[in-house]
């Protein structure tokens, strides 16, 4: 095919989104609420795929699966990562599900299938567009990223016993500590029961 | 690569637009009034709340030392204190996400005695 058709063919696809995406603002705003089409969910992941360097792809984690890197990444992702993407990589949290696009939930296969390298790049990078921050600048060295990538590994094993632990590193609020303590008591006789349905959890 | 280019820009034309919304889950205390195989009848201060158990649902159990442990839907019994975290759902049932209890024996054993 000549370049030129490529190019006009290419034309057409692009007008044709736009106006999809000019009918669906029109539509629904600018809402995150709205959950994005199977057309945007296949282009944003080709264009990761397309985004990240090659050379990025095939790192391999030189960090040894030993149980304490295991648990470091464990208590950083609780404390970091988990108010978007849940202690067990569900993404079922207050900021999770509302953003546009919603983080993908890390435990199936279109994350874990990810090479270390691409999971590394986008802890390190971030990305464009989405609630995905860059970290490399606010982690104190790069062994703390590709640690995470050894927890991203493992949360589809993640055990009960973990996630307890992880929760006790959950970054809280003054109201949150409260509402904990409060719900803690009650659980261990005090009375009287605070009100049904009162609170609003953030995870 | 100008043809690549142009793919990766209008991809991400698609993709603008990050708002952070509001989404929660609500707490449900009381003690376990009924036990069904998939959902319990939780009894609050302010009425009986019918809570769904899914295969997600996470419990964790109370001991009388006050310590959290992993625990089984087989382990929560009628009359235990509960509080659940649960999503509401579009058809307005609650779907527990995590169950923390204490057995009402541990709960009598750790009150002070008279």
């Amino acid at each position: 095919m000549k370049r030129g058709t490529i190019i006009l063919i290419l034309l057409i696809v692009v007008l044709v989104a736009i106006g999809f995406v000019a009918f669906s603002f029109l539509h629904s705003g600018v809402s995150a609420k709205a959950t994005p089409t199977s057309l945007e969910v296949m282009m944003a992941r080709k264009a990761r795929h397309m985004a990240l360097p090659s050379a990025a792809r095939a790192l391999t984690n030189p960090v040894v699966a030993s149980e304490e890197n295991l648990r470091d990444g464990r208590l950083h992702f609780a404390d970091h990562c988990a108010i978007c993407h849940g202690n067990d990589g569900s993404c079922d949290t207050m900021m999770g599900s509302g953003l546009y696009p919603k983080p993908p939930d890390l435990r199936l296969a279109e994350t874990q299938k990810l090479s270390d390298g691409e999971l590394f790049w986008i802890i390190e990078n971030g990305v464009r567009f989405t609630g995905m921050p860059a970290f490399s600048t606010r982690h104190s060295s790069q062994e703390d990223s590709w640690k995470l990538v050894l927890f991203i590994r493992h949360l589809p094993q993640l055990t009960a016993d973990e996630r307890i632990e992880m929760e006790r590193y959950n970054p809280k609020g003054p109201d949150d500590r409260e509402e904990e303590k409060q719900e803690d008591d009650f659980l261990n006789g005090a009375t009287p029961a605070p009100k049904p349905e009162s609170h609003h959890h953030h995870n | 690569m100008r043809v690549r280019s142009l793919a990766l820009f209008f991809s991400f034309v698609l993709l603008a637009g990050v708002v952070l919304a509001h989404g929660d889950k609500k707490h449900v205390i009381g003690t376990i009034e009924k036990m069904g195989a998939d959902a319990v009848t939780v009894k609050t201060a302010e009425g009986s709340v019918d809570v769904k158990l899914v295969a997600g649902t996470t419990y964790i159990v109370v001991g009388a030392d006050k310590v959290a442990k992993p625990a089984k839907l087989a382990d929560l019994h009628v009359g235990d204190r509960v509080v659940i975290h649960a999503t509401p759902k579009p058809d307005n049932t609650l779907e527990a996400a995590e169950v923390r209890f204490s057995s009402a024996a541990a709960t009598a054993a750790s009150k002070p005695k008279p």
